[in-house]
């Protein structure tokens, strides 16, 4: 436990300690939201006032958009944050920690930890900007998708791990994560809906756990309840997976496992890794 | 004494080349254990089996009472090991990496301060506590990974060439350090070197080359094994000189001449030096007479000077 707590309390003291990087990881998801939350809504809101008989004009796109790019924040920074290993390695702390008693599984969750905190604080940072944006969430729901954003990230950070324990260069890293975040952004409706898809992407749809966090975060956040079921379907609010339609918990319980599957890599990953 | 360390026939190949060809020694508790060999002899891959860094190809390692294939996490817990290379985390200061030492290995939290202050007046760095790594010199980062190393008071420390790197004035600080530890703590502690003097001043020594080990004893012990002190002396006529040395040595005595410099070892070369300079007729131009160091042990053992052998 002590262990956990130290792996997860190094990286979170290196990320403030590091202004650069504090700095542009602030940033970053500011620009995300300004090209796809402002760039993207006349586009998107024009399409659905012309598909809605009434009520068309109450659309407002950026209320759907918002949690999506909250997940694709998670997703980034999660999954780079897993470089920290691949650091590790290179400027030899690594050995420190694989010469120690800390148990495999305590370095892999402490290292998935210290990454999904940091993906988890810039997602709450994005939060602060809900009234700038002239959005209205309901504060309870805000407060009920913080610790499920926790969950997502360290699902995330898990695949992270799993790239660093096979890649051995931080390019070769940058390079696999460039390649596999964008479909893994584009193909989980964070950003447009996924409704008639051709077959062999609705299967990556189906494997990707982004969908299934975007998922969660839009139900949480959105009132589904009071939203014209015209908007619901046109904006993917209800996923169904082998015509199954999935539930919020069921969501969460696959992200859940997802997790923990990871986990189990990793730490297999740590008890081979010779420093 | 108990063995604290004990390996049997260990053995380590990678895909081309069999870095370890299996060997097999103990260290008693309490010594200082050397393992003296050039580069690539597999000093660092032997270390890092006993440390369970690296799975070994065959063979058992037994340290401390536990197996180091089996029982990893209790021999882990056993020893302190100082890398070839840094391992410190040098964005963070010298404080933070040893609390995370502290933290990774159990130490009690009331008695963290107390060992911090402790290994830091060993080492010499109490007034830098506070201080990122990235600022320490060479000497000192490695006086602070030795201080890691002793926070949880491991019953045996491993250090892998230690000085690498360093200049000579820190070299020798560094050799007072350990010397000190040892005196005061009584640890066990195993190093590799591929600096003759600093071999010296091990309880043991292990001549490594080539992935096996060619012997193992004191130094002093390896030194006279030799067979006395070396003798070097050049003249104005160095043929000549050869056949007046053989004969007041007599048909059994060994020497060698290279580079024209004629060489002999004696058993007891105060009485033997007048004798020599008596019998022979030709001037002597240089002469030289010293005790054996461990090179001449390398040299007898495997032919080659440990300089040459390691490319330095
Ligand atoms: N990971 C590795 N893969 C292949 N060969 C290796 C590896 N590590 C070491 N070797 C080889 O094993 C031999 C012993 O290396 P090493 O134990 O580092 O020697 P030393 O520490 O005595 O200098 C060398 O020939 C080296 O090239
Ligand atoms: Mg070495």
């Amino acid at each position: 436990m002590e262990g956990i707590l130290a792996i997860w309390q190094r990286d979170i003291t290196k990320f403030f300690r590091d202004k650069a990087r504090l700095f542009g990881s602030f940033t970053m998801p500011i620009l995300f939201l300004l090209i796809f939350g402002g760039g993207m809504s006349g586009t998107m809101e024009s399409m659905m006032a012309g598909q809605l008989p009434e009520g068309g004009s109450d659309f407002n796109y950026i209320e759907f958009v918002f949690p999506g790019i909250v997940a694709m924040t998670l997703l980034m920074t999660s999954v780079f944050s897993a470089l920290s290993i691949i650091e590790d390695k290179d400027f030899g702390y690594m050995k420190e920690i694989l010469v120690s008693p800390v148990s495999r599984v305590s370095i892999a969750v402490g290292k998935m930890f210290g990454a999904a905190t940091i993906a988890t604080i810039q997602g709450i940072m994005l939060f602060a900007l809900i009234p700038l944006l002239g959005l209205s969430y309901d504060f309870m729901s805000i407060l009920q998708v913080i610790p499920f954003m926790f969950l997502l990230a360290c699902a995330l950070s898990g695949l992270g791990l799993l790239f660093a324990s096979v890649i051995r260069s931080t390019q070769g890293f940058q390079m696999i994560v460039n390649i596999l975040v964008l479909p893994m952004v584009f193909l989980s409706g964070a950003l447009f809906p996924i409704n008639n898809l051709p077959t062999w992407m609705e299967a990556v749809v189906t494997v990707n756990p982004v969908t299934y966090g975007v998922h969660v975060m839009k139900n949480v956040m959105v009132d589904v309840e009071n939203t014209p079921t015209q908007i619901v379907e046109a904006m993917g609010l209800n996923l169904t997976v082998f015509n199954q339609e999935v539930t919020v918990l069921g969501a969460v319980l696959f992200i859940a496992g997802f997790t923990l599957v990871l986990i189990l890599l990793a730490t297999q990953s740590f008890k081979r890794a010779n420093a | 004494m108990a063995a604290m360390i004990e390996v049997q026939d260990l053995k380590k190949s990678y895909k081309e080349t069999e870095a370890v060809k299996g060997i097999s020694f103990e260290v008693e508790e309490g010594e200082i254990f050397g393992f003296l060999g050039p580069n690539g002899a597999g000093k660092s891959t032997t270390i890092n089996m006993i440390c369970t860094m690296l799975k070994p190809t065959s063979g058992s390692i037994v340290i401390n009472g536990f197996n180091a294939n089996k029982e990893k996490n209790d021999v882990r817990a056993s020893i302190g090991l100082i890398f070839q290379e840094n391992t410190l985390d040098e964005k963070l200061t010298a404080n933070e990496n040893l609390k995370l030492h502290c933290r990774f290995y159990n130490v009690p939290k009331n008695d963290r301060e107390r060992r911090i202050q402790e290994v830091l007046h060993i080492v010499d760095l109490n007034d830098v506590r506070y201080k990122k790594v990235e600022t320490f010199s060479g000497g000192m980062q490695r006086r602070l990974e030795i201080a890691r190393g002793l926070l949880h008071y491991p019953r045996v420390l491993f250090l892998d060439e230690p000085t690498v790197g360093l200049d000579p004035q820190t070299r020798a600080h560094l050799w007072e350090y350990i010397l000190k530890l040892k005196k005061e703590q009584g640890i066990t502690m195993f190093l590799t070197t591929h600096y003759l003097d600093e071999a010296e001043i091990s309880d043991r020594i292990a001549i490594m080359d080539q992935g096996g080990i060619i012997a193992v004893d004191s130094p002093e012990e390896l030194k006279r094994q030799l067979g006395g002190d070396i003798i070097e002396l050049s003249t104005s006529d160095n043929a000549q000189a050869e056949a007046e040395v053989q004969a007041l040595l007599g048909e059994s005595d060994e020497f060698t001449i290279n580079d024209e410099l004629i060489r002999l070892q004696v058993e007891n070369s105060d009485a033997f030096i007048s004798e020599l300079i008596e019998a022979l007729s030709v001037t002597i131009t240089k002469l030289n007479i010293r005790k054996p160091t461990l090179n001449d042990v390398f040299l007898a053992f495997t032919g080659r000077d440990i300089g040459e052998a390691t490319g330095t």
